[in-house]
């Protein structure tokens, strides 16, 4: 077998062990529901009522929507290190990184695992927003393309989490340096709230934030439909995923050493 | 060929520890290789350079040849490792276990379903290869790893503490397993242990370790043999204790106890009946026999005399806490 074809099986291999985990027990994704729902039933309903936010004629729980997808698969993501701290604990990484597959595939396996998980959260989103009638573009090419983001996504900032973890080594410390980042990035970023209301140096701010960019495609895909900035958003967020899952498959070592 | 030769190896923590302190010893293919020692000797540390987890300080590692420190990717490929904590997934049945694992390690998609439902029989987990590895036993999750073994072949498998909190009758099982892959398959094995039965009982060779060293090597025979030799006291009439002659073949008096007296002799066991007849021929009356050989425990308090607690470092305790905890659950 070439190279290229073993890293992929071995990756494939890893996010096929997640989906037959979630097949085994799918408590989790239920629970990870709960809040963006609340995101969407109350902070939405409410925040609703005041016009102006958005400025076209979208209404402001559709414009979050989006925000709130891109939340929740923010939420899966960046604790994802403390079950790669788990999985050390009990030594099944430790057994991972023995066998022949390549460091850098279980990285990016854990990585797409991290997307499956995330495809989950979309689809009991998308289920949500039909359920209150939210109008979003569900055709086939948007929402596969709204996937293949997600996927992106949860690899960029799974990634980083397993890079944190391979520097602080504690689920304890793990839990307060997430909820250490997830609050900003939401916040610098255009996930309930447009570029436009920001102030000058929070726009800048956002402008090096990747959940803006992918806030951005998830917009244009599931609500706008103009495609325009979408190239820039692919580009950044390819990039931030390569920089992320390289990083984390050079530090992972650190964390068994 | 040698399945292992580890040369100089070296280990030095951050905190200028030597955990592993300029080591050398070569393991024979086929062979089943133990590594005793206290808690903090060394012993995993140098186990997880040899499975390529950890980097060495400095000294070499050749693993059928292949260098560990250039080619760790293609050690991977000849190895398998358990290590102490028990390591399969409780996430996931016995039988995905297995299926994972193997397609990890590249094993052909035609080979892979027959291994699979042969190490399940060969382990006895036939019955419960479905069912979520969370509610296995200790032993039946430690039998799984070994499964994994049988469908993966490594050809030097790599075991840290393979028994440790097993009760006796699992202990017994694994040693059983353990041997007849060696047997059957031709598996080099490398072992860490600090029960002194197990190594007596299932290692061809051992290396006792201590705080970094290692401070003696060689089959348990000769191990055993080097801390001291067998004795039989025999007590007798006082009358035939100062004439008794014994010939060479049988043993060599060696001293005298108030009414008894002190052989050497190499296997006790066997050369007793022939005192016993010599005697007897004589006429002499023996009033009682004893006997003693060293043991390796005798063998391991010689040469890793030093206070279990002190060597434990705290992770490690914490480790092993963990291991239990885990199998309780």
């Amino acid at each position: 077998m070439i190279r290229i074809v073993k890293f992929l099986s071995s990756s494939l291999t890893i996010a096929e062990m997640e989906a037959r985990k979630i097949r085994h027990d799918s408590t989790e994704l239920w629970t990870r529901a709960v809040q963006p729902a609340l995101w969407l039933l109350l902070f939405g309903e409410v925040f609703n009522r005041i016009k102006g936010i958005t400025s076209s004629n979208i209404s402001y729980i559709t414009f979050i929507a989006p925000g709130v997808l891109a939340q929740s698969v923010l939420f899966v993501s960046i604790f994802y290190g403390i079950t790669i701290v788990w999985e050390r604990d009990v030594g099944l990484l430790t057994k991972l990184l023995s066998t022949p597959s390549p460091r850098s595939s279980i990285v990016v396996g854990k990585a797409l695992a991290a997307g499956v998980r995330g495809i989950f959260q979309a689809i009991m989103i998308f289920g949500l927003t039909l359920i209150i009638g939210i109008n979003l573009r569900l055709d086939p090419f948007d929402v596969i393309s709204v996937f293949v983001v997600i996927v992106l996504f949860a690899m960029c900032f799974s990634s980083l989490s397993m890079t944190l973890a391979s520097l602080l080594k504690t689920r304890e410390r793990m839990m307060g340096i997430g909820q250490a980042i997830t609050m900003p990035l939401f916040f610098a970023s255009n996930a309930i709230y447009p570029l436009d209301l920001m102030p000058e140096w929070l726009r800048t701010i956002s402008l090096f934030n990747p959940l803006s960019y992918v806030v951005d495609a998830m917009r244009s895909l599931l609500i706008t439909g103009d495609y325009s900035g979408i190239p820039l958003d692919a580009v950044a967020l390819v990039l931030s995923t390569l920089i992320f899952v390289s990083l984390a498959s050079i530090m992972i070592r650190r964390l068994i050493e | 060929m040698y399945a292992l030769q580890v040369k100089d190896l070296t280990k030095v923590y951050s905190s200028r520890i030597r955990a592993v302190d300029s080591i050398s010893f070569n393991v024979e293919s086929g062979e089943i290789f133990g590594l005793l020692g206290p808690n903090g000797a060394g012993k995993t540390t140098t186990i997880k350079m040899i499975s390529t987890i950890s980097r060495p300080t400095s000294g070499s590692i050749l693993v059928f040849g292949v260098d560990a420190e250039k080619h760790p990717d293609k050690v991977r490929e000849l190895i398998g490792y358990i290590p102490q904590s028990v390591s399969v997934d409780g996430d996931l049945t016995g039988y995905e276990n297995l299926l994972i694992f193997s397609k990890l390690s590249y094993v052909s998609k035609k080979e892979r379903d027959a291994r699979i439902i042969f190490a399940l029989e060969y382990m006895g987990l036939k019955e419960r290869a479905n069912e979520l590895v969370k509610h296995y036993s200790g032993g039946m999750m430690r039998r799984l790893e070994i499964a994994q073994a049988l469908v993966n072949r490594p050809k030097l498998l790599i075991l840290d503490e393979p028994t440790i909190g097993l009760d006796p009758a699992s202990k017994t099982k694994m040693w059983d397993y353990l041997k007849k892959m060696n047997r059957e398959f031709g598996t080099t094995i490398l072992l860490t242990t600090h029960d002194m039965a197990e190594a007596d009982l299932l290692c061809h060779r051992i290396a006792i370790m201590n705080a970094g060293k290692i401070a003696a090597i060689g089959s348990p025979q000769e191990l055993k043999m080097s801390v001291g030799v067998e004795m039989i006291k025999l007590c007798l009439d006082s009358s035939a204790i100062e004439k008794l002659v014994i010939p060479d073949e049988l043993g060599k008096i060696i001293g005298y106890e108030n009414s008894s007296v002190i052989i050497s002799v190499e296997n006790a066991e066997k050369k007793i009946p022939s005192i016993v007849e010599y005697l007897l021929k004589r006429g002499i009356k023996i009033e009682s026999i004893s006997f003693n050989k060293p043991t390796l425990n005798d063998v391991f308090l010689k040469y890793a005399r030093v206070a279990f607690e002190e060597g434990e470092s705290y992770s490690q305790a914490r480790m092993t806490r963990r291991v239990f905890a885990r199998r309780s659950r």
